[in-house]
């Protein structure tokens, strides 16, 4: 049935109801990915049951009952024990929860100067927290990642000739799609006494991967990348491991996480785990287009470099390097003809600095202004990748000639 | 049918929003951008309303509303790093020279008319579109020529000097032939919420005069180097301590802190020795300047009396122009005028049409 697709690039029963980008095209799922239809047909049940959970008349029995319910689809699909989820807003505050919190339990233990291993493409959400925690004498020491997005193991060995209390690394990268050894890396943090976090914010729906097999302590989610509502996210945190709250409240969450609960956006995740069970066919599918993406990019335009295409990753991301292309104009550009991709920026627009993952993997300012990301999804089609070469290449033609001709057509 | 595609320049202020609507109206396929210039994250209150300024984050948020409300593309284009280096360093460095700098004509040389073409062109638009009180006419010989604009009060072609005559057929000022109330009055008809937004006055970046402490925070200078003493003009004599040349600028009188028998005005700066000069008013008139690097987009004919501005909110005064090859000029006025101060702009027009300029010396 997926050769199917593949083959014949019409939608059939397989394709999974998502919200549609009409006559656009939408690549840039790993900003957030369109809403899964079906949270829509559930709302106006999930959204009467407007109780709350906490309450202990019979107004919190389905509220409580649509949170237990999501809890155990997604736990089943990320393959942890239901009361190991804590839902939170989002990846960013579950990133910076888990470092705040180790920092803090580091801290109550009388640690002066506790120490995390970080790697250098992390999201800003825990850069910035690592920032913060710096000032209030946190020792962090960094993991290297190439140009290829890889992590050089003994660099990495040798951040622990000092005990490390916390390894951070995201489990693939929002750039390049890039997926990172975490089992290795995990396995040889616990060998040195550390916990380890991960990030798996972009990994979630893009590869198949088992908490239990990663064996990490924390690792983080969003509920937009991965189909589902916006505000909401979970963190898994390993039975045993204890939290210090980021935000205090009642005892929602088993304490670990206050204020009541988003019952509506929870519910979401559960259904897009739910209804999405044949998770392996989809990435499967979606690496095929990627794949093709990828191989008429090379052919089509010259001086264009995939960041990472040797390596393993995740099955819906091409980071493109476009020489002598300013990824601005090009965003722009592709925008007005319909085209949505990014420059590697979204979380940052306005900000002069190029992508700090890009510069971090050595790529020059040069290198990574002229640069692009482009994010397939479930609901991407093979026409649309035909479509957007086609434009694409329109694009970067004219804007190397207007470049050779120093700014003029 | 579309006229064709326009980049407009949307600063968040009336003028750009009515330009937006004016030329949607006229048919044209409208992208507008704002060039985000500052961050004014680090230096301003964000709540305030523009600070008296344009381009601030709130501005920024105002133009992508009218961009919403018209149902325009609209983009924020990134140009710290060219504004720093093109406008706000030497800025700068011209206050440390002794002179009295003229930063909007420097960002319209380098970032609006300079940066903002080219995207032109990267963005495969037909013209570049500005909120600039201007227009741009065909002379006698079927030229492209700038024109004064019909609110002579805001006409803002003086800060136009420097635009290459080439590029003239690629630009539109839509609200150029418009006077301001009529331009509100447009903003408000098309629903735009900056209608009755308040002008943007003095330097965007700065803030209401305070250049000085500017001036401090972002210069790599120490304020105390910069100390010195007012000296009588002509006779040397010294009056008195002053904070530092960059405080003052010629035909200043308030804030120098000298007590004297009659009222005294800044009558000129010597960096060499931070001497700022002061004396009675009658010694600020002078009927000639000099100029460098000027830009002509039209032929003067020999001992042809013409009109020229000294600054922006002068009315301008007839006077002969003398070119020289090196690209420099003198200018000789009929009658003596007030406080001619190296660092602006001297800007000569025949009748309403703008002949050309340089920078005074």
């Amino acid at each position: 049935m997926l050769v199917s697709r593949v083959m014949t690039l019409e939608k059939t029963d397989l394709y999974p109801d998502l919200f549609s980008a009409g006559d656009k095209i939408y690549f840039d799922h790993n900003a957030t990915a369109p809403l899964c239809r079906k949270i829509l047909s559930s709302a106006p049940e999930l959204l009467e049951a407007f109780g709350n959970p906490s309450s202990i008349h019979q107004f919190g029995r389905r509220p409580k009952k649509i949170i237990r319910d999501a809890r155990n689809q997604f736990a089943k699909f990320i393959d942890c024990h239901p009361l190991e989820l804590i839902f939170t807003s989002g990846g960013s505050e579950s990133n910076s929860l888990v470092l705040k919190s180790e920092f803090l339990r580091a801290k109550k233990a009388g640690i002066k100067n506790p120490h995390f291993v970080v790697s250098k493409i992390e999201h800003p959400a825990s850069i910035k927290s690592i920032e913060q925690l710096k000032e209030l004498g946190l020792k962090v020491s960094w993991i290297e990642v190439d140009r290829n997005g890889q992590v050089d193991f003994s660099q990495y060995q040798s951040l622990f000739q000092e005990p490390v209390h916390l390894v951070s690394c995201m489990l693939a990268n929002n750039e390049t799609g890039c997926i990172l050894p975490i089992k290795e890396m995990c396995q040889f943090a616990k060998s040195q006494g550390a916990k380890f976090h991960t990030d798996a914010v972009q990994a979630l729906g893009k590869m198949e991967f088992s908490l239990k097999e990663l064996d990490v302590d924390y690792a983080s989610f969003a509920g937009h990348k991965f189909y589902a509502m916006k505000g909401v996210g979970a963190l898994f945190s390993k039975q045993g491991n204890v939290i210090e709250n980021l935000i205090s409240g009642g005892g929602q969450e088993r304490s670990r996480r206050g204020g009541t609960e988003n019952t509506l956006g929870i519910a979401s995740m559960g259904i897009v785990a739910e209804f999405f069970p044949q998770q392996k066919s989809y990435i499967e599918y979606v690496r095929t287009l990627r794949d093709s993406l990828e191989e008429k990019l090379v052919s089509r335009i010259s001086n264009l470099e995939i960041l990472g295409r040797e390596t393993n990753r995740v099955c819906n991301t091409s980071s493109v390097f476009i020489q002598g292309v300013d990824g601005e104009s090009l965003l722009m550009n592709l925008d007005l003809a319909g085209i949505a991709v990014s420059t590697g920026a979204a979380c940052s627009s306005g900000n002069p600095e190029p992508s700090p993952v890009l510069i971090a993997m050595g790529l020059s300012h040069a290198e990574a202004q002229s640069s692009m990301r482009v994010s397939l999804g479930w609901g991407s089609t093979m026409a649309e990748v035909d479509r957007f070469i086609e434009e694409l290449e329109k694009v970067v033609i004219r804007l190397r000639a207007i470049k050779e001709n120093g700014g003029e057509l | 049918m579309s006229k064709g595609r326009v980049l407009l320049a949307m600063s968040g202020g009336v003028d750009s929003s009515a330009a937006a609507a004016v030329l949607k109206e006229q048919g044209y396929d409208v992208v507008g951008v704002t060039m985000q210039v500052w961050d004014y994250n680090k230096s301003c209150d964000l709540t305030m309303e523009g600070n008296g300024s344009c381009c601030s984050s709130i501005d920024v948020e105002d133009a992508r509303s009218v961009a919403d409300t018209l149902d325009i593309p609209f983009y924020v284009m990134n140009c710290e790093a060219k504004f720093k280096a093109s406008v706000i360093d030497p800025f700068i460095q011209n206050y440390l020279d002794g002179k009295t700098p003229l930063p909007c004509v420097d960002c319209n040389t380098f970032l609006k008319f300079d940066h903002l073409l080219k995207k032109m062109n990267e963005l495969g638009c037909d013209y570049l579109a500005t909120g600039h009180y201007a227009r741009i006419d065909k002379d006698r010989y079927g030229n492209s020529v700038v024109v004064t604009s019909a609110d002579t009060f805001k006409d803002q072609t003086y800060f136009l000097f420097t635009l290459p005559p080439e590029i003239l057929p690629k630009l539109l000022f839509p609200v150029g032939g418009m006077e301001k109330p009529k331009v509100r009055e447009y903003a408000e008809r098309a629903g735009l919420s900056v209608a009755r937004k308040k002008d943007s006055v003095g330097i965007c970046f700065v803030g209401k005069g305070k250049y000085a402490e500017f001036m401090e925070e972002h210069g790599n200078f120490d304020p105390k180097t910069k100390q010195g003493v007012f000296k009588q003009y002509p006779d040397g004599k010294i009056l008195g301590k002053h904070r530092g040349i960059h405080h003052y600028t010629y035909g200043q009188r308030r804030g120098l802190g000298l007590s004297h028998h009659e009222p005294l005005f800044v009558i000129k700066t010597d960096v060499s020795d931070n001497t700022v000069w002061v004396g009675p008013e009658k010694y600020l008139f002078s009927q000639r300047l000099e100029m460098n690097n000027t830009h002509w987009h039209t032929q003067l004919e020999e001992g042809e009396i013409v009109d020229v501005k000294i600054r922006y909110a002068h009315s301008g005064a007839k006077a002969r122009v003398y070119k020289n090859e090196n690209g420099t000029a003198k200018i000789e006025f009929l009658e003596s005028q007030r406080a001619i101060t190296p660092g602006q702009a001297a800007v000569v027009y025949r009748d309403n049409s703008l002949v050309g300029g340089g920078w005074i010396l």
